[in-house]
């Protein structure tokens, strides 16, 4: 029985973590982990709505 | 925001944002297969004991029914072997160090490892030129400045040079013809040939089955249409029999274990229009061995459609449209499965996702000319328009408005929430296709689609977990990129000089 992490992914875009369980040679439980803020919402509030697509195209 | 004021796009703003979007599909889906995941299923080092002349063999035996005009001969293949050769004699691997090369899982054969290292690499030359689509219109790739609230800020004008004119249009089809045939002679037959070495991947990294696409490549100008080429549709515990219409107020988010708080409760799940984004990381200090998975642990929300956890992107796409009866994709999905000789219960697994992706290639680089002509035939009949300004002016909007945006991404479903209040941005909420697909346990504790489908994935040596990153890379994981530098010291992290 072992539990094991991965991180960082490579080969994705972005930053991520898996961690998993693993016992008798098969995967029993993983957790995947975003492990990065975006908080691209909170840049919009109160912004004009025309002006929106130039942030979140972004993402 | 068009959806949330009511705004009509010109028909030639909904066929530039169907050729901007379909290169995107080629070329994103193009770079996946090999630059992000073609080296789970491709060990490097083996092609260096590979045959040219047998791999120009292989390579011209596997040729979709088209004319084969890819490089495919001996030498051609002896050069590429020579380059990796000098690559690995030199003990820099560069963008080939550090992968599980000899791992007892790996299982081509040295001559079809060549062909496929060969292909990156032309992979890379291809992404790069097959985008320039995307430039012409866009203005750069990636993030595209041509976006406009009615419609696209590009005129269109036969009589300038700096518009949009019957040059554009031939220069968009010369660069169409290419995608095609690298799609049809290099990405698609690779895909299957490899494929068929690892047919055992079929019965793995099933998911949470459940199926989700808004539609995309709308064939009319009204926003969040349902007339879409590829269709929209919910498919519930992998049955095909029966596609669900799709409705945006069954998605909503929860918090319970997410570094979030909830203004109401961290389990209650919201929809987007009322959604939340409170940071509140509650994680182990770094460094730290494990997270603390039985409490919170991801940035990314739990979003659920109906209350289930549900896959998006190409196989989400190509499931509902296959059991919708979609001509074009019902026909490349069998001629898949046929070649692999496979049922349709295939498709629900790591091979199944990796392949779909493929084949929406296939079917999309086929309609790439069919939007360019169309944009060429709106031209001819002396149809510029590419702006609706009737809602430009805030005067002309309501006092409050709520808005949503169906769109597919490559990597799938992707929906954007605005509530509008006073000519201002009260409330907007990104729901990405990532954050559908590597979402953690909900409130119920239910797992994220990626969390399912990598139980049961057979993991030979926990050291060199090659097994986990196939059904990992198979998501095409895209965990919201670009403005992550942050440096709270205000320390310098780069110093970019414009020339």
């Amino acid at each position: 029985m072992a539990k094991i992490a991965i991180d960082p992914i490579t080969r994705i875009e972005g930053h991520m973590r898996i961690e998993a369980q693993v016992e008798g040679g098969k995967v029993t439980e993983a957790w995947s982990s975003g492990t990065m803020w975006r908080g691209i919402e909170l840049i919009l509030k109160g912004r004009d709505p025309r002006e929106c697509w130039a942030f979140v195209s972004r993402i | 925001m068009e959806n949330a004021v009511g705004s009509v796009i010109p028909d030639n703003a909904r066929i530039i944002r169907n050729i901007m979007n379909a290169i995107q599909f080629v070329q994103d889906h193009s770079v996946h297969f090999y630059a992000l995941h073609a080296l789970d299923w491709v060990d490097v080092v083996s092609a260096l004991k590979a045959d040219p002349a047998k791999t120009s063999e292989l390579n011209q035996s596997i040729a979709l029914d088209t004319p084969k005009t890819w490089k495919t001969s001996p030498q051609y293949f002896g050069n590429v072997q020579k380059k990796v050769k000098a690559l690995a004699e030199s003990g820099q691997l560069g963008h080939f160090s550090s992968g599980y090369w000899g791992h007892p899982e790996y299982k081509l054969p040295p001559e079809a490892n060549l062909m496929a290292v060969a292909h990156y690499l032309e992979a890379l030359d291809f992404q790069r030129d097959s985008i320039r689509i995307q430039v012409l219109l866009g203005g750069k790739n990636p993030h595209p400045q041509t976006w406009l609230v009615g419609g696209m800020a590009i005129p269109i004008d036969p009589n300038s040079q700096n518009a949009i004119n019957a040059n554009t249009i031939s220069f968009l089809q010369d660069l169409a013809r290419p995608a095609l045939d690298f799609v049809k002679t290099v990405y698609v037959p690779d895909l299957l040939a490899i494929a068929s070495f690892y047919k055992d991947w079929a019965s793995i990294g099933a998911g949470c089955g459940n199926f989700l696409s808004y539609g995309e490549f709308q064939n009319d100008n009204t926003s969040n249409t349902t007339n879409t080429w590829l269709p929209a549709g919910f498919i519930r515990n992998r049955n095909l029999a029966k596609v669900e219409p799709v409705d945006h107020a069954k998605v909503t988010e929860d918090v319970a274990r997410a570094w979030y708080k909830y203004s109401d409760g961290d389990s209650k799940a919201k929809h987007p229009w009322e959604g939340e984004t409170n940071p509140n990381y509650t994680g182990p200090k770094p460094p730290y061995e494990f997270l603390e998975t039985e409490k919170k642990y991801s940035w990314c929300k739990a979003i659920r459609y109906d209350g289930l956890s549900t896959e998006v992107g190409p196989l989400a796409r190509m499931l509902v449209a296959y059991a919708s009866g979609h001509k074009q994709v019902k026909d490349a999905v069998d001629m898949a499965l046929k070649k692999l000789g496979v049922g349709p219960e295939a498709l629900f697994s790591t091979l199944g996702r990796t392949a779909a992706r493929g084949l929406e290639t296939l079917v999309t680089v086929d309609m790439l000319p069919v939007w360019i002509n169309q944009l060429a035939q709106n031209m001819h009949r002396g149809d510029f328009r590419i702006h609706n300004g009737d809602k430009w002016e805030p005067s002309s909007w309501p006092k409050e408005a709520k808005g949503y945006g169906y769109h597919e991404a490559p990597r799938g479903a992707l929906c954007h929430w605005v509530v509008i209040k006073d000519g201002k941005v009260a409330n907007y909420q990104c729901v990405v296709p990532g954050g559908w697909n590597t979402s953690p346990r909900d409130a119920k504790g239910q797992p994220g689609p990626l969390e399912a489908a990598l139980k049961g994935t057979p993991v030979k040596d926990p050291n060199r977990p090659l097994e986990i990153l196939r059904t990992i890379h198979s998501f095409d994981p895209c965990m919201s990129c670009a403005i992550h530098i942050v440096d709270s010291n205000h320390d310098e992290i780069v110093k970019v000089r414009a020339l």
